[in-house]
């Protein structure tokens, strides 16, 4: 069945810089935007279908806790006046030009959690995610294992770097000061 | 005053006496034949044994009496009834279980709702049903059961209150709910219908769900298969008229019960176990039989399914609205034109669930998600991730109301309260089905 293409005005801010209104053709998914029109390529396809969480992103809102969404599965127009973070926008860019990664970024690279890299994006975002509500809502110390396995249990890792992934999100909570409780 | 007085203990006195039958089981109406007294050899339990283990199939006895996760056939499996929980039984032959039970106890138990010691059974267990079953068809299930490995594990105690934690009671129960006889082949019928009425009323016990209950949860055998609500969920209208509303012909029902496929939709909730345990087990022609009776046919329909409903009429505020999110968060999988995509996404053009009167199955999948399902020939249907943060309740409503209407066809003007009705009902339990 063919359909003409319709474009729609799209306006968001994508790591704290405004964007549009750029026509985009309505249908077209999130992470088709990202990687043709603005080309950020971090948020990875993977399978396509909302399974892999290789393609997450950070939905940021006023007063609450950052939200994971899919953007492989997700219209880019559903983001129409939200705010986004990609893997692009974690890192801080310092004045000389220089990036300083983010403290989920480091714990990664320093436990030298992912191989090939193509999960890392969604595994920086899930724990960046968890890092944030953690600062909102701490743990008792002793649910830390559990919480840190519910929050990257959907994302895909298919060399296998979980258990290290999981160890460096741990050691992050336990030693950041405010996430975890007495 | 003495005529009073004389009333109340008369009347208590015919109470006593009436309490005092019932306990005593005077007044227990058995179809269980003296036949059944004479046990089985163990040859002739070598050589009904396969054919139980159909039987066992097609009367779904491993979705209630294993646990997600438990041993085989050890019983454990929760249920919610507006009186309590109530744990399914160990069936393995262990001492726990039906070790030791004489094929004569074994038919009472299934038929009678009576097990061994004149334990009364609870209507969960769905002896109503199983009381149709033929005498042969008991011996083989009993044969195949009683072959089983035996699994020791005990039985998890019931949460029922009082009095429904006394089980004499259920002889009332028993007295105005069980059927004094059972339903004999009608001879004015086909003999696929007779068979088909067979394999859903006994074997399969589709009324246990899809039949109306009464104030005491006995089936109202007046609203036969007219839907019943059961978990929060809708099992919907299954007469002739309900499959038809829902976009099934005798063939696609077939399929459907077969395969856990059609164009209607996948099995989902608790049909998805039904098909999962039961009904992709049982033979072709049982499956045609089962979808000619619950057509009333004689003969196995060659036609196509209905063609699909016009679109109803709803504010175009509300399509626009509904669109977007459509458009956002449903698309990606099930198509703009809601084709669905083969092997991961149901299409929702033609879904039974946007036809049926009862919104609750489509918006518990919405709000809570779907887990991945396997089905017969390699064919799957991916996870669906829930909604719950992405949509409230007036978005939600909707959405609701669109796709009803446009792919439904039928007027649907659901508000927000309905849909906090059906969000409040959500447990941890049906976002994370196994």
């Amino acid at each position: 069945m063919t359909m003409p293409i319709q474009d729609q005005a799209l306006s968001l801010t994508v790591n704290d810089v405004p964007v549009g209104p750029i026509p985009v053709p309505r249908g077209t998914s999130m992470q088709e935007f990202l990687h043709e029109w603005l080309g950020l390529t971090g948020a990875r396809m993977g399978c396509g279908q909302g399974i892999c969480n290789a393609c997450t992103v950070m939905v940021e809102e006023d007063g609450k806790v950052p939200r994971e969404m899919r953007t492989c599965i997700t219209g880019a127009h559903w983001f129409e006046g939200r705010r986004v973070r990609t893997v692009e926008g974690h890192a801080c860019e310092e004045a000389d030009g220089s990036l300083t990664l983010s403290p989920v970024q480091t714990a990664f690279v320093e436990a030298f959690a992912f191989q090939c890299g193509y999960c890392t994006p969604g595994f920086v975002t899930a724990a960046t995610v968890l890092v944030e509500r953690l600062k909102a809502a701490p743990v008792p110390r002793d649910a830390v294992e559990a919480v840190v396995t519910e929050a990257l249990d959907h994302h895909i890792c298919r060399c296998t770097g979980y258990v290290r992934y999981h160890t460096a999100v741990r050691d992050l909570v336990l030693a950041t000061p405010g996430l975890v409780t007495a | 005053m003495r005529k009073t007085l004389l009333a109340v203990a008369g009347l208590a006195l015919g109470g006593a006496a009436f309490a005092g039958l019932l306990a005593s089981g005077a007044l227990e109406r058995s179809v269980v034949s003296r036949a059944v007294e004479t046990p089985l050899g163990a040859d002739q339990i070598r050589a009904l044994a396969p054919r139980g283990a159909a039987v066992a199939a097609a009367a779904d006895c491993y979705a209630c009496h294993t646990a997600r996760g438990g041993a085989p056939w050890a019983g454990g499996m929760p249920f919610e009834t507006p009186f309590g929980t109530i744990h399914a039984t160990n069936i393995s032959p262990s001492p726990e279980g039906i070790g030791g039970w004489s094929r004569a106890e074994f038919h009472r138990a299934l038929r009678d709702g009576i097990a061994p010691g004149g334990r009364h059974l609870y209507p969960a267990m769905p002896y109503t049903s199983y009381r149709g079953m033929t005498e042969g068809d008991v011996d083989a299930l009993y044969a195949y059961l009683i072959t089983r490995e035996k699994m020791p594990v005990a039985n998890r105690p019931n949460g029922l209150a009082f009095p429904f934690d006394q089980r004499w009671t259920l002889s009332a129960w028993n007295l105005l709910n069980l059927p004094a006889a059972v339903a004999m082949p009608d001879p004015t019928r086909s003999d696929l219908w007779n068979r088909g009425r067979y394999v859903a009323e006994a074997l399969g016990h589709c009324g246990e769900c899809h039949t109306p209950r009464n104030l005491m949860q006995g089936l109202r055998g007046e609203a036969a298969l007219t839907g019943a609500v059961i978990e929060g969920l809708e099992a919907p209208d299954i007469t002739p008229a309900g499959l038809a509303r829902m976009g099934f012909a005798p063939a696609s029902l077939a399929r459907f019960m077969g395969t856990g496929l059609s164009a209607q939709g996948g099995a989902t909730h608790q049909m998805f176990e039904v098909v999962h345990y039961s009904t992709r087990h049982m033979a072709q022609a049982d499956l045609a039989a089962m979808a000619a009776y619950l057509f009333d046919r004689d003969t196995p329909g060659a036609e196509a399914d209905p063609a699909a409903p016009a679109a109803a009429p709803l504010a175009a505020a509300v399509s626009g609205r509904a669109r977007a999110s459509y458009d956002g968060l449903c698309a990606g999988c099930h198509g703009a034109q809601g084709e669905g995509i083969p092997h991961v996404s149901v299409a929702l053009r033609t879904n039974a669930g946007l036809r049926t009167a009862s919104p609750a199955s489509v918006v518990r999948a919405v709000l809570a998600g779907l887990p991945a399902q396997t089905f017969p020939g390699g064919e799957r249907m991916e996870a669906m991730p829930g909604f719950a943060a992405d949509l409230d309740d007036a978005a939600l409503a909707d959405l609701t109301n669109w796709m009803r209407t446009e792919w439904g066809g039928q007027a649907s003007t659901l508000s927000p309260q309905d849909m906090a009705a059906i969000r409040a009902a959500i447990t941890p339990r049906h976002a994370a089905r196994d």
